[in-house]
């Protein structure tokens, strides 16, 4: 004896921790977004640096903040073919260096023909930059310093180098926000990728058929049963199969019984010839009491179907609200 | 597993918005260890703190006009 079978779409089931790795990936990417609200532009401004003449900007009063840091971008705009090294200098009142980057920048260009073509290359690394964090308030001065100024063949020039320099408080290293993105993203796939496989199989069987049966005790409350058909089919597939689901219990009384259009996907070669097909159907049950199950497969019709397998997995989660059939066996 | 990918996401998420934010990869002043320091546009530090004062580093110091005046010129 049995009760009507009732089919209902729930969201009971949703992996949280799935959403959560989500939501991880959403977190970091939001502080990526709002982390320019603390930063303060201090200095923007271009300057000539002569060669071996350090150049000083205004004093700027540092303060010891819990968020970010200051920092010091310099972008060289030096001509092509050209190469300077210089030096980005923090000192403090007294005129002492505290702290100090070196940078090599250079741009260079060239032309290339290869095959009849040709056009012009052009490569640089201009832009230095140093973040610094201050351990008590005081005045700094930001010092920069043209070491080394020549073109490629190695001669000096004594020409004063053109800088843009940018200084700014309360800046983000944004660097370990693109790490935090891109390992939570990274997570987030593996978790939307093995989902679907949650739970714990009790019925895994594979024929070289159409028919496949199995048995298994599982089911109770709060348990979802996932019974997956896979089908492998060969060139000469329809577009779509039946496949009959018969659900028995430990009486052998019939509690579920439908049959499912499943569609196939062909897989194609190279040459955009049919080589065969597959076709996979997932039907979610709650199957009550925790009883012995069993579970009949047909797929009609059956001249093309090389293999089928059946896979019930019980205590699943899933990635979406899906339609549960809640089955209940009177025994 | 979707547990332990989320435990690890999280811990990952928390750890760079922190470091992030306070800005662990900056060159610390007036300290001697810098065990996060992350060069930035590969502009390399051309010194290091040592016993209260900044002290070149010999790449530093093959290059003219070092420390380019003021009362630590020269040291």
């Amino acid at each position: 004896m049995s009760s009507a079978p009732k089919t209902q779409l729930t969201a009971r089931f949703l992996d949280p921790f799935t959403y959560l790795t989500l939501l991880s990936v959403v977190g970091v990417f939001a502080c990526l977004v709002f982390s320019p609200i603390f930063m303060r532009s201090l200095v923007s401004k271009t300057i000539q640096v002569d060669p071996d003449i350090p150049e000083q900007l205004a004093p700027i009063q540092l303060k010891k903040e819990p968020i970010g840091a200051l920092r010091i971008d310099v972008n060289a705009a030096i001509p092509e073919n050209h190469w300077v090294t210089y030096e980005i200098q923090l000192k403090d009142q007294q005129g002492q260096v505290i702290a100090s980057g070196i940078k090599q920048a250079w741009r260079e260009s060239g032309s290339w023909s290869e095959e009849g073509e040709s056009g012009i290359w052009t490569e640089d690394d201009l832009v230095g930059g140093l973040d610094v964090r201050p351990t008590k308030s005081e005045p700094i001065t930001i010092v920069l310093d043209v070491l080394e100024y020549s073109d490629i063949s190695g001669k000096e020039i004594d020409q004063p180098v053109p800088f843009e320099i940018s200084v700014v408080n309360g800046a983000v290293d944004t660097r370990y926000l693109w790490t935090g993105i891109l390992g939570a993203t990274f997570l987030a796939f593996l978790a939307l990728l093995v989902t679907p496989f949650s739970g714990k199989v009790i019925i895994d069987k594979s024929v070289g058929d159409s028919d496949i049966s199995g048995r298994g005790i599982l089911g109770g409350t709060n348990n979802l049963v996932r019974v997956s058909v896979n089908i492998k089919s060969d060139e000469h597939s329809p577009r779509s199969l039946f496949v009959l689901l018969v659900i028995n219990d430990g009486n052998g009384e019939q509690l579920y019984s439908k049959s499912h259009s499943v569609h196939l996907s062909f897989k194609k070669s190279e040459g955009g010839k049919v080589t065969g097909a597959n076709g996979k159907l997932s039907s979610f049950f709650i199957l009550e009491p925790r009883s012995s199950y069993g579970f009949h497969v047909e797929v009609t019709p059956d001249a093309t179907v090389d293999r089928t397998t059946l896979i019930v997995r019980e205590h699943c989660k899933t990635l979406f609200p899906v339609e549960v059939t809640t089955l209940k066996s009177i025994q | 597993m979707t547990k332990l990918f989320a435990l690890l996401a999280m811990l990952l998420a928390g750890t760079t918005i922190f470091y992030g934010f306070t800005q662990q990869s900056a060159l610390v002043l007036r300290q001697e260890q810098q065990n996060n320091h992350w060069v930035r546009h590969d502009t390399r530090t051309s010194g290091s703190y040592r016993g209260g004062g900044w002290v070149a580093s010999p790449t530093r110091q093959t290059y003219g006009g070092f420390r380019g005046g003021g009362p630590g010129a020269g040291k």
